[in-house]
């Protein structure tokens, strides 16, 4: 046998190091591989979505002329009322045609077809500021008003001549006149505060539709998750864990537990649907039904999670308490509980986000339903959760199947909003997290 | 083995048997843990108990206190009588017992909380002070005995965590005489300290013997001898000898002992 040397690796060892850099080198494939599907997806939602927070808008000024609006004289809101959109749409072509040939802008368009440059939601919301202050007609005020949806899709680029020559809603003449009109710096693009704040709107005019019933369903519906699924997940994880005897049964419970967090969500929603809506006889669409289908989908996810954080509280810390003579219930609630609550705050916010981003089970509930109109909270029979409304993601699932391409904009646009709202909560868990973390 | 032995402890043979176990039989499931124990363990003396590992000493010290009663599989059969009162009358709640016999656990294991709420917290949930100024004498009444006021006196509001290990055993020393209990009951103390933290736990130890009755379970037979006035030796479950520690390290009764005191098994 020959003397082997330290300078020189023999073969086992060459051969352990070769498996060790193979190794190292599938993992860092691994991780790459994520980054770039992680950047594409990125990539791509941003790119498709981020014009969706901007939007066209035509300065003008209205005259509201009393004729048409108040027709009896007498600023009467009933009376006014009468006078539906169709009678206000008229003001704001006479508007535009007059800011037309104001800036001598040379034109072949018909004059129906230049109004219908202006968004058909334009007509509703003049409609109602006036309603709003009848004191207003016979006066001449300036406005923003919305673009239609080719108009403001010629500006970001999404719409283009050529396109425009094939379309039966928009011609290369009006985009030419809306770039003339640009010009001019009568229309403008701004941050796009509606697409945050207004209801869904419908197909005709993608250009007025927003988040905002969406955003106040997700979070009325969060609201509802939180109130029931903590108490209820941490009180029976600390009931399981500290309290319970152990045996045959909760044996069984805890197996059905982890069977429940594997459950497809869909199935929670025909739960929902059979229980709340069809048995307890709740409002379809309600954010309420959805908020409690939700409750029951993140209880397993909120139950395991606690009691891994009730596990890890090393056993020394209860025997300590129970040493002194505190009783079961002062021990875990001194001393337990305190020493799990980051855990259980982590688990907790991973369950909401996961309900945050949840569709399925709020299809079957109704929540896909078109809502144009804000939740009336207070003022309703229904109560504060009761009134129909939609939720984030089935807003994104409810845009893409429309078939303007204006929508894709607006679901991309929704899907930025809903990773906002999921990254901030994660960064709220990890901040909980390190906030409240005790060394032992 | 002449050296061990502290020839200046006193003894007195009158004193009142604080603790009197009877035919204790302890079962973990199927496994006879503990088999017919009977114990006196006098008022005001260190009473030691050694043996080699798994022999069932840590089993019968937290019998004293009920601290088996968190192990779901254990039971206990048999009379251990705390001032002729039986602790496992199903009239006893185990909270009113702990307090009156402490516990000192192998691994130092303060609360994750100030030295000082480390400390009050048994006085807090036992309603022992009436105000801030007595918890605040509490407080330093029991560093003070547990030889750690010095060291933290300055810092009460630090957390008991960062204490070295040694200074970490003594705050739960601290905090098990707070509630002014009647036994302490001692779990390896010092296991887990090096020797000049265990000096100062046994030197402690010595001191506490003027009012309480303590009962420790150590693996170092020097340790037993030098702190303890009466030594139990178990083993397999049986306490094979129970005497005077002098007694059982000079002169033991059973060859089970002598082999194990003069290292030939254990």
């Amino acid at each position: 046998m020959t003397k082997s040397s330290l300078l020189a690796a023999d073969a086992r060892t060459k051969k352990r190091n070769a498996a060790e850099s193979r190794f190292k080198a599938y993992g860092f494939a691994a991780i790459c591989v994520a980054m770039i599907a992680l950047v594409v997806l990125l990539l791509s939602v941003v790119t498709n979505g981020v014009t969706a927070f901007q939007q066209t808008y035509i300065t003008l000024d209205v005259v509201l002329d009393e004729d048409r609006l108040d027709k009896e004289g007498n600023r009467e809101r009933a009376d006014m009322a009468k006078v539906t959109t169709i009678g206000y749409a008229p003001l704001l072509r006479d508007a535009l045609l007059t800011k037309i040939a104001e800036l001598g802008i040379e034109t072949e368009l018909s004059e129906r077809d230049v109004g219908d440059m202006i968004s058909k939601e334009a007509s509703a919301t003049i409609r109602n500021k006036v309603l709003a202050n009848t004191e207003l007609v016979g006066e001449t005020v300036s406005l923003d008003v919305l673009a239609s949806g080719r108009i403001d899709g010629y500006f970001k680029g999404r719409v283009t001549m050529q396109s425009a020559a094939r379309d039966a809603n928009t011609s290369p003449e009006a985009l030419e006149l809306a770039q003339a009109l640009a010009d001019e710096g009568v229309i403008v693009t701004q941050f796009n505060w509606r697409f945050l704040s207004a209801p869904d709107a419908s197909d005709q005019r993608p250009e007025a539709a927003g988040l905002g019933v969406a955003i106040l369903g997700s979070l009325y519906m969060m609201a509802v998750v939180l109130c029931l699924a903590l108490p209820i997940g941490v009180a029976s994880s600390i009931y399981l864990e500290e309290f319970a005897p152990k045996n045959r049964w909760t044996d069984i419970i805890e197996v059905n537990i982890s069977n429940l967090a594997a459950v497809p969500s869909i199935v929670y929603g025909i739960l929902g649907l059979a229980i709340f809506i069809n048995f307890m006889e709740f409002n379809q669409s309600s954010p309420l039904v959805g908020g409690l289908v939700l409750t029951l989908m993140t209880l397993p996810t909120i139950i395991i999670s606690t009691r891994a954080a009730l596990k890890s509280v090393p056993p020394s810390i209860r025997d300590a308490a129970l040493g002194v003579g505190a009783s079961k219930m002062q021990s875990v609630f001194h001393h337990v509980l305190p020493l799990a609550a980051p855990g259980i705050l982590t688990g907790t916010i991973i369950g909401l986000a996961q309900a945050l981003g949840e569709t399925a089970p709020l299809l079957l509930i109704g929540m896909v339903a078109f809502v144009r109109e804000y939740p009336a909270a207070f003022s309703s029979d229904a109560g504060l959760f009761g009134e129909a409304a939609t939720a984030l993601p089935v807003q994104v699932y409810n845009w893409t199947q429309r078939s303007d391409p204006a929508f894709v904009e607006r679901a991309s646009g929704a899907i930025i909003t809903l990773l906002v709202f999921l990254l901030f909560m994660n960064a709220l868990a990890i901040y909980l997290r390190r906030r409240f973390e005790r060394r032992w | 083995m002449e050296d061990m032995i502290h020839v200046d402890r006193a003894m007195s043979t009158q004193q009142d048997i604080k603790i009197k176990a009877k035919g204790v039989q302890v079962y973990y499931g199927d496994n006879h843990a503990i088999k017919d124990v009977d114990v006196d363990i006098d008022d005001k003396t260190v009473t030691a108990f050694i043996g080699p590992s798994g022999c069932g000493k840590s089993t019968f010290l937290r019998c004293i206190n009920r601290m088996n009663d968190t192990i779901e599989s254990a039971r206990v059969e048999g009379d251990i009588l705390l001032d002729g009162e039986d602790i496992y009358d199903p009239k006893v709640d185990p909270v009113q017992l702990r307090a009156k016999v402490g516990m000192v656990f192998q691994k130092p294991n303060p609360f994750p909380k100030s030295i000082y709420d480390n400390v009050a917290y048994g006085p807090r949930i036992h309603g022992l002070a009436r105000n801030k100024a007595d918890l605040d004498e509490i407080v330093e009444k029991s560093l003070r005995r547990a030889a750690i006021w010095d060291e933290a006196k300055d810092r009460l509001a630090a957390p008991g965590t960062g204490l070295s290990g040694g200074q970490q055993q003594r705050l739960c020393i601290a905090r098990a005489i707070a509630t002014q209990p009647e036994v302490l009951l001692m779990d390896e103390p010092c296991s887990a300290l090096d020797p000049i933290a265990t000096a100062q736990v046994e030197e402690l130890i010595d001191e506490l013997r003027q009012s309480f009755s303590l009962v420790i379970v150590t693996h170092s037979m020097q340790q037993a001898a030098r702190v303890s006035q009466k030594t139990a030796f178990f083993h397999l479950g049986n306490l094979v000898e129970f005497d005077d520690t002098d007694k059982i390290f000079t002169n033991p009764q059973d060859p089970r002992t002598e082999s194990y005191i003069s290292g030939r098994i254990g």
